[in-house]
């Protein structure tokens, strides 16, 4: 009887939970493709770009949040919101940007930028409910940025997925980010060209819902 | 050129409270010396440091830092209890100023540090201008 009740509340639980939309935070070191991910998940979904991609380190340098998308998968509709994190990064040296054809002057204007961005970022842990962890297939997976990033989330019990980017790179491995953290969930995929996009969709369905 | 290494112990950190301990820390990397701490530094901690270091970045002195922890954390219950109650978590943590630190990189076996010797020369002069 009791554990009758208890079921039909956790059912009802589940529908309200259902309908609420999860936050879900993009972060990762800078340039491993968060806002091109961003982008495409809210062109499949929403039918428009959001955000500007750059090769240039810390081009997102604001949160920026993208709201009201309904994902469909075998498994039913996702609610949710993207919030596209600046990159997180331990240092910012203005000169590298100069490196682009900046002016000392926009250089500097971007570093302190985006070192605001990178606390914005870190402010935001306290508002995600679940995160991808975008990593570039293509570079050292074991990093202390990265390594700081999913163990703030374990710490706060946030639930996350480890997007494995850049797979159509030739020299993309993303397996070794799977031995390096396999205590989660690792989905290789290209934001650039949508390969295995499907299966991150589905993945979010599972894991962080 | 000189390149100063403190070794700080678990004792002296322990003392310290997170904030305390982190200022303690980009207090010394300000002034370009490596810091080695005998313990390593909790998931949180290294979100503040690293905000910390944001906010201490400047165009002309400080570009910030590289950072490694290397876990070597308690396994059973007993020893997470002990750990707990010591307040510390067991390994270490090396902290040191971009400037000086090229990258530290972690191999198979161990944890590779790769440090400049060389400032530049515009720096030197300033240096020696002081
Ligand atoms: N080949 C390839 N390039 C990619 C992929 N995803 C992103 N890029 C490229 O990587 C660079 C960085 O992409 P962004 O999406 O701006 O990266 P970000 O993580 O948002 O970077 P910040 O905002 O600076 O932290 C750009 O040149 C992108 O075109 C991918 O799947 N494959
Ligand atoms: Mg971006």
């Amino acid at each position: 009887m009791l554990s009758e009740l208890k079921k039909s509340l956790q059912k009802l639980l589940k529908i309200f939970n259902r309908k609420k939309q999860i936050q879900l935070g993009f972060y990762g070191p800078v340039n491993a493709g968060k806002t091109t991910l961003a982008n495409r998940i809210s062109l499949d979904w929403l039918g428009k770009e959001v955000g500007t991609v750059s090769e240039v380190p810390h081009e997102t340098r604001h949160v920026q949040k993208i709201e009201n998308i309904v994902v469909t998968t075998n498994n039913g509709e996702l609610k949710m919101n993207i919030v596209d994190m600046p990159g997180i990064a331990t240092q910012v040296d203005y000169k590298s940007f100069k490196a682009f054809g900046m002016s000392e002057e926009d250089a500097k204007a971007r570093a302190r930028e985006a070192t605001k961005g990178v606390i914005e970022a870190i402010k935001w842990l306290d508002n995600v409910d679940a995160v991808l962890v975008v990593l570039d297939s293509t570079q050292d997976p074991y990093t202390q940025v990265n390594v700081t990033i999913i163990g703030n989330l374990e710490a706060r019990g946030i639930p996350m997925i480890i997007v494995a980017n850049k797979i159509d790179l030739p020299e993309a491995n993303p397996d070794s980010i799977a031995s390096a953290f396999p205590q989660h969930v690792v989905v290789p995929i290209s934001a650039a060209t949508g390969e295995n996009i499907e299966k991150l969709y589905e993945a979010i369905q599972e894991h962080l819902t | 050129m000189e390149i100063q290494l403190d070794f700080v112990s678990a004792e002296t950190l322990a003392r310290k409270g997170s904030a305390e301990k982190i200022s303690f820390i980009l207090d010394k990397i300000k002034r370009n010396i490596i810091v080695v701490l005998e313990e390593a530094l909790e998931p949180q901690e290294e979100a503040e440091l690293i905000e910390a270091t944001m906010r201490e970045i400047d165009a002309e002195e400080f570009h910030g830092i590289e950072f490694y922890r290397i876990d070597s954390r308690a396994k059973g219950l007993r020893e997470k209890i002990a750990e707990y109650i010591a307040g510390r978590r067991h390994g270490i943590t090396i902290v040191g100023p971009t400037r000086l630190i090229e990258a530290i990189k972690r191999e198979p076996d161990y944890i590779s540090m790769l440090a400049k010797v060389d400032i530049p020369q515009e720096e030197k002069k300033k240096k020696g201008g002081e």
